[in-house]
């Protein structure tokens, strides 16, 4: 089975300071991959890379088999990617925000009602998408975001940290409509996230990042298994030295 | 490539023309402020013009003589109104005044008349009533010294004919008649050059500063859209989309200049209505030129010259600003480092208000001809000279100019240096993590 994403040892330098370090991983089609770490521990430069908006020091990530530095354009028509703490135009309502993001993906003007009524259901804001996305909370913001980046069901969906800022209940929407994409869809999710609990319900597999390395990989149950823990995080601690 | 350039030059107009500020600052307010600026100097001009029809003179002869008797008459046929004081002195005079309307008063003192049948000098006195100092009490008293000036020359027209009997009072007094003509484009034209020279020095004011303000405007708007993409993190939004870059960065200047135009619009109307309420007036006063008898107006040509030279500099203004926003982390930053860039770009333009290019010392000439905003000013002139040689060269050099600066904006668009690169100021911030 061809792998959705090769990353095969990726480096990062930002001046004297190293985000990533040799980070190595595969994601397979349809998965929920999570990238878990402490903030600081490389996960957004490594969604970067992938979404083709830095480039890595050295290493190559392809994507479907296309390279991100050198077919950086096609690798673009695949995918999306939500920015950690984005905002969206302020002035813009939530349906002209989401018509416009979705006049790039769409071929014709069906096709963009459908996203833009998907992308509806998924936010669940309802009558407030006619509102200006000033007057939005930071969760509604966040829901408009997440829609925005599910709504034309790309091949690969890069989030990070998709539930931040969310409230439980939303938190819990959110992450029911990340799984039923992946599933219902084959859309395949490349996911990061600080909090270990979460990514334990939605990813089907897991890679533990510190310091710009990945120090543990495998699905929830198979590192719980090989750590002897209860939960992912402990596994974090047992690896990362803490303990 | 069209098709997705609609959809971001609409995104841009809609999101900058709902942001209040713009709205506001740059649309509402010029086309509200010059014409209320200009209401109400036209209400009080008329007020005045109002005021002065009801002006009234008093007159306090203490001589009451016969000459005395000739100026209060001539005063009161000028069509002012004319009371007559009684005083005996000044000081009588003074308090006679107070609590009246009165803002000019002429005394003529005993022995005037006198005086002047035996041919010495006859003295007068005018007082002006001091009461705001406002404009309408200046113009009472410049008119009643007016209406004394035209009583001497009556006085002098009288002496002269007295003296050299069968003269012509006024060619002995004005032995030159001058008349003032031009020549224009190598024709002679019957134009007080004067009034051309006044006008396209107005010319030569009017469109600096109406440059001056459309590029800061537009500069204004790209920067803080790219910033502010900056600050709320769209702009990575926006990079990861299967969009080409250099779209995304016509996109933004494109919707600049659309928004900038509409501000310009606004602000040359406003200043239009402003200009014209104000020389309402003057503009009587002065003869009225035909500036397309005289062969000043441009043609053709000379307006797209002009427009072309306009329009690569706002561009060559656009992207600069563009890359100027790159190194900034957020609007406000933007807006610094804005500053640090226009302000030595612009200035030197004024000095062209001021002096002709040629009469310039050489290093100060190529500073100026190095700098692309000096081009339109030049491209100006040339309509009203005909010699667009340099003005197409100066649209030239700016075009080049531009692709230059589109060329590296393009250059940082296509790489992470868009998201990365940044200028702090002050203290850096030390890694949290």
């Amino acid at each position: 089975m061809n792998a959705v994403i090769e990353a095969k040892g990726i480096v990062k330098v930002f001046g004297s300071i190293k985000a990533l370090d040799n980070l190595t991983f595969k994601v397979h089609p349809s998965e929920i991959y999570g990238l878990i770490g402490p903030n600081g521990a490389g996960k957004t430069t490594a969604l970067r890379i992938v979404s083709t908006l830095i480039l890595p020091t050295s290493g190559s990530v392809r994507v479907f088999g296309q390279d991100v530095v050198s077919e950086a354009s096609e690798v673009r028509k695949l995918i999306t990617y939500l920015p950690e703490d984005a905002g969206a135009y302020k002035n813009l309502s939530g349906y002209e925000y989401l018509q416009f993001m979705g006049r790039f993906n769409s071929q014709n003007r069906e096709n963009l009602n459908v996203m833009v009524e998907d992308a509806a259901k998924i936010s669940g804001l309802g009558e407030r998408l006619r509102d200006k996305v000033k007057t939005y909370s930071k969760g509604m913001k966040r829901r408009l975001l997440v829609a925005r980046a599910l709504m034309n069901k790309p091949k690969l969906a890069a989030l990070d940290e998709p539930t931040s800022g969310l409230d439980v209940l939303h938190a819990y929407h959110v992450r029911g409509i990340i799984k039923q994409y992946a599933k219902d869809y084959g859309v395949t999710v490349l996911l990061s996230s600080h909090n270990m609990l979460e990514v334990e319900h939605l990813c089907d597999r897991v890679a533990l990042v510190n310091k710009g390395r990945i120090v543990a990989e495998g699905t929830p149950t198979e590192l719980k298994t090989k750590y002897n823990v209860t939960n992912l995080e402990e596994v974090f601690v047992e690896v990362a030295g803490l303990a | 490539m069209l098709k997705e350039l609609r959809n971001l030059v609409t995104k841009e107009v809609k999101e900058m023309m709902r942001d209040p500020r713009i709205l506001l600052g740059m649309i509402l307010a010029p086309l509200l402020i010059f014409p209320l600026m200009g209401a109400a100097i036209k209400t009080s001009t008329e007020a005045m013009q109002e005021s002065i029809k009801n002006i009234s003179i008093a007159v306090v002869d203490i001589d009451r003589e016969d000459v005395a008797k000739n100026l209060t008459d001539f005063l009161k046929s000028s069509g002012v109104k004319v009371e007559t004081l009684d005083a005996q002195n000044v000081n009588e005079t003074a308090r006679a005044v107070q609590g009246s309307n009165i803002t000019a008063v002429i005394v003529i003192p005993a022995d005037f008349s006198k005086n002047i049948t035996s041919g010495e000098r006859g003295e007068l006195m005018i007082f002006g009533v001091f009461r705001e100092g406002s404009l309408s009490e200046s113009i009472t008293f410049s008119t009643a010294q007016g209406l004394l000036e035209s009583f001497k020359q009556s006085l002098i027209n009288q002496t002269v004919q007295n003296r050299i009997p069968g003269s012509d009072p006024d060619v002995v007094l004005n032995p030159l008649n001058v008349s003032q003509k031009s020549i224009i484009k190598g024709k002679p034209v019957d134009v007080n050059p004067s009034a051309l020279f006044a006008f396209t020095q107005t010319q030569f004011f009017g469109l600096p500063l109406a440059l001056f303000m459309l590029i800061i405007l537009a500069m204004q708007l790209a920067a803080t859209s790219v910033a502010s993409e900056k600050e709320e993190k769209t702009l990575e939004t926006l990079m990861s989309l299967p969009v080409s870059r250099f779209t995304i960065l016509i996109g933004k200047l494109a919707g600049s200049t659309v928004v900038a135009a509409i501000g310009a619009v606004a602000t040359i109307m406003g200043v239009v209505y402003y200009m014209s309420s104000i020389t309402f007036g003057a503009s009587t006063q002065q003869l009225p030129i035909d500036l397309n008898a005289v062969g000043l107006t441009p043609n053709l040509l000379g307006y797209v010259v002009l427009g072309t030279s306009v329009f690569v500099s706002l561009l060559a203004a656009l992207a600069l600003a563009v890359v100027v926003s790159v190194f900034a982390e957020d609007v406000r930053g933007a807006q610094s480092l804005l500053g640090f860039v226009y302000m030595p770009l612009l200035i030197p333009m004024f000095v062209l208000m001021f002096a002709d290019l040629n009469s310039l010392p050489l290093g100060l000439k190529i500073l100026l001809l190095a700098l692309p905003f000096t081009h339109p000013m030049l491209a100006a002139r040339a309509t009203i000279t005909g010699d667009y040689f340099i003005a197409v060269l100066g649209i030239g050099y700016v075009t080049l100019f531009t692709i230059a600066i589109l060329y590296v904006a393009a250059r940082i668009f296509a790489t992470e240096k868009i998201l990365t690169a940044k200028i702090r100021f002050g203290r850096k911030k030390t890694r949290e993590e």
